[in-house]
């Protein structure tokens, strides 16, 4: 079966910093790709260069069996239709109403447009009398709430999810979580989330990768998580402050 | 030898650089203007913005330059017995130079700082990637736009920062300096020429296209947090201002200086 998403050699460098160093990592139709790492390993980065916000140096990124990347104008568009993306701060347009970011990219007139608004905040567990709200007046959690409402609107058969649950309460975080979780079984998608919260990994991953030094060191399904002997990896999910991981900055 | 070419040299090639990046900058907003989808909604919002919401500032800015200038006109031509100038002077003055150049200053403070703050916020939260991601070209939406309604209502907030120039000139020489109204008014009328409006006009319409694309510039470049949009905030200022006063000079040289 072809990947949905293959990354083959992957580099991106800004500056001195090499960002991804031959990064290779592939998902397939219907799978829950959790990405895990550090801060300021390159998940963000990863995203957006599949997405073709930053072009990439060097590599292959193939979507459906094709290379898209280096693609431009129509072509790109064309490529992004494919896509749902739930960003890290939620990322509504100030500007506009709720209803009128969930369906920024909807066709139609403005009533079928609301319309649709007010079924995907249903799916996401919030009321129609959200959507004449402007984001400024909703909770954080409500907020990543109407993202993920954004993000699922035009039914697209990729989604990202930038740390969904970051700066969420535990019980916020879970609700997100369990969304996410029913989306990608319900709706078929192909998923990838990026996040360091080991709660959302647990829930949302059919598969997990690790990302460190901008390379993938391990990857493997969700069930072979606890048992990985990788000491990067165990740091990682158990929280450790001791291992082979070490703060950027920190003192040798 | 070599140190100090290498010293001159790199400064040089990144303002060379950084115009390169600005023109590409206008090119693109300016062929989003040409091609659809247009997004008219988005245009009229930004004349009100622009246009509307700047009328205050630039009203009083205006009156009260016009009657400063009245009163000095009134106290130098006084020393070579000319006070009487002070009508033809004071058109001539506010209309080609200090109606469309404070105007254009003040609407820049409002304005400019407003577009980098929005745009470089944009930037910092992610939002200027989602409208991406959404198939919307940032620089239809968010671009485009500002250029077009600034170029388009700058002139008319120009007209009115003139007129009211004009009449705080007026309201000065006739309550404090002793001018007669009707004497006044017909001097200022016979000293004001076609050319005097046409060039204020266009160089209002300069004015807004710096205003705008040095707005959206930095703030569509903006990175680095709260601290990158404020300097996105000040470089747009700062260049706006630069911008409105080389223009000005270079206009008032070509229409005025033969």
């Amino acid at each position: 079966m072809i990947p949905r998403i293959e990354l083959t050699g992957v580099s991106k460098r800004f500056g001195s910093r090499q960002v991804l160093d031959g990064l290779d990592v592939a998902v397939m139709p219907g799978e829950s790709l959790v990405i895990i790492g550090g801060s300021g390993t390159g998940k963000s980065v990863t995203l957006k260069c599949i997405l073709g916000l930053i072009p990439i140096d060097a590599g292959s990124i193939k979507v459906d069996g094709q290379e898209v990347a280096g693609l431009k104008g129509a072509a790109l568009d064309a490529h992004r239709t494919r896509f749902g993306m739930l960003f890290q701060g939620g990322a509504l347009f100030d500007s506009l109403p709720v209803w009128r970011n969930i369906s920024f990219a909807l066709p139609g007139t403005p009533a079928d447009r609301r319309s649709a608004a007010i079924d995907n905040l249903a799916r996401v567990g919030l009321a129609a009398e959200v959507a004449d709200l402007k984001p400024a007046e909703l909770s954080g959690g409500m907020q990543k709430r109407v993202a993920l409402a954004r993000a699922i609107a035009a039914r697209p058969p990729i989604i990202f999810f930038d740390e969904p649950t970051a700066g969420l309460d535990p019980i916020t975080a879970a609700v997100i979580n369990r969304l996410i979780r029913t989306f990608v079984t319900d709706l078929k998608i192909t998923a990838i989330t990026i996040t360091h919260d080991m709660a959302s990994v647990r829930l949302i991953a059919d598969r997990v990768a690790m990302l460190h030094a901008g390379k993938i060191i391990w990857n493997g399904p969700l069930a072979g998580l606890d048992a990985c002997d990788n000491a990067y990896v165990r740091q990682f999910i158990t929280g450790s402050a001791d291992g082979p991981i070490q703060m950027p900055g920190a003192r040798p | 030898m070599i140190v100090a070419l290498v010293a001159i040299g790199a400064p040089v090639l990144a303002a060379l650089a950084s115009i390169g990046r600005l023109t590409r900058f206008a090119v693109t907003a300016l062929s989003r203007l040409l091609q659809p989808p247009w997004y008219p909604a988005q245009l009229a919002q930004q004349m009100l913005v622009i246009g509307w919401l700047s009328l205050p500032v630039v009203g009083l800015t205006a009156i009260f330059t016009g009657s400063a200038l009245a009163q000095q006109i009134f106290i130098g031509g006084s020393r070579f017995n000319a006070a009487s100038t002070v009508p033809a002077v004071t058109v001539i003055g506010v209309v080609r130079e200090l109606g469309p150049v404070l105007g254009g200053l003040m609407v820049a403070g409002r304005v400019a700082s407003a577009m980098a703050a929005e745009l470089g916020t944009m930037r910092v939260t992610e939002q200027i990637d989602a409208l991406v991601t959404l198939r919307t070209d940032p620089f239809r939406w968010l671009v485009a736009p500002r250029i077009l309604a600034a170029v388009l209502v700058m002139p008319f907030l120009v007209l009115v920062s003139n007129a009211l120039g004009v009449m705080g000139g007026w309201l000065l020489a006739t309550q404090r300096l002793g001018f007669n109204s009707a004497q006044y008014l017909a001097t200022t009328q016979r000293y004001l020429e076609a050319d005097d409006v046409v060039s204020s006009l266009v160089k209002a319409g300069v004015f807004g296209f710096f205003i705008a694309l040095m707005g959206c510039y930095h703030g569509y470049h903006s990175g680095g947090g709260a601290a990158g949009v404020g300097r996105a905030t000040t470089n747009a200022v700062v260049s706006s201002f630069i911008l409105i006063l080389l223009s000005n000079l270079i206009i008032t040289v070509i229409v005025f200086g033969s």
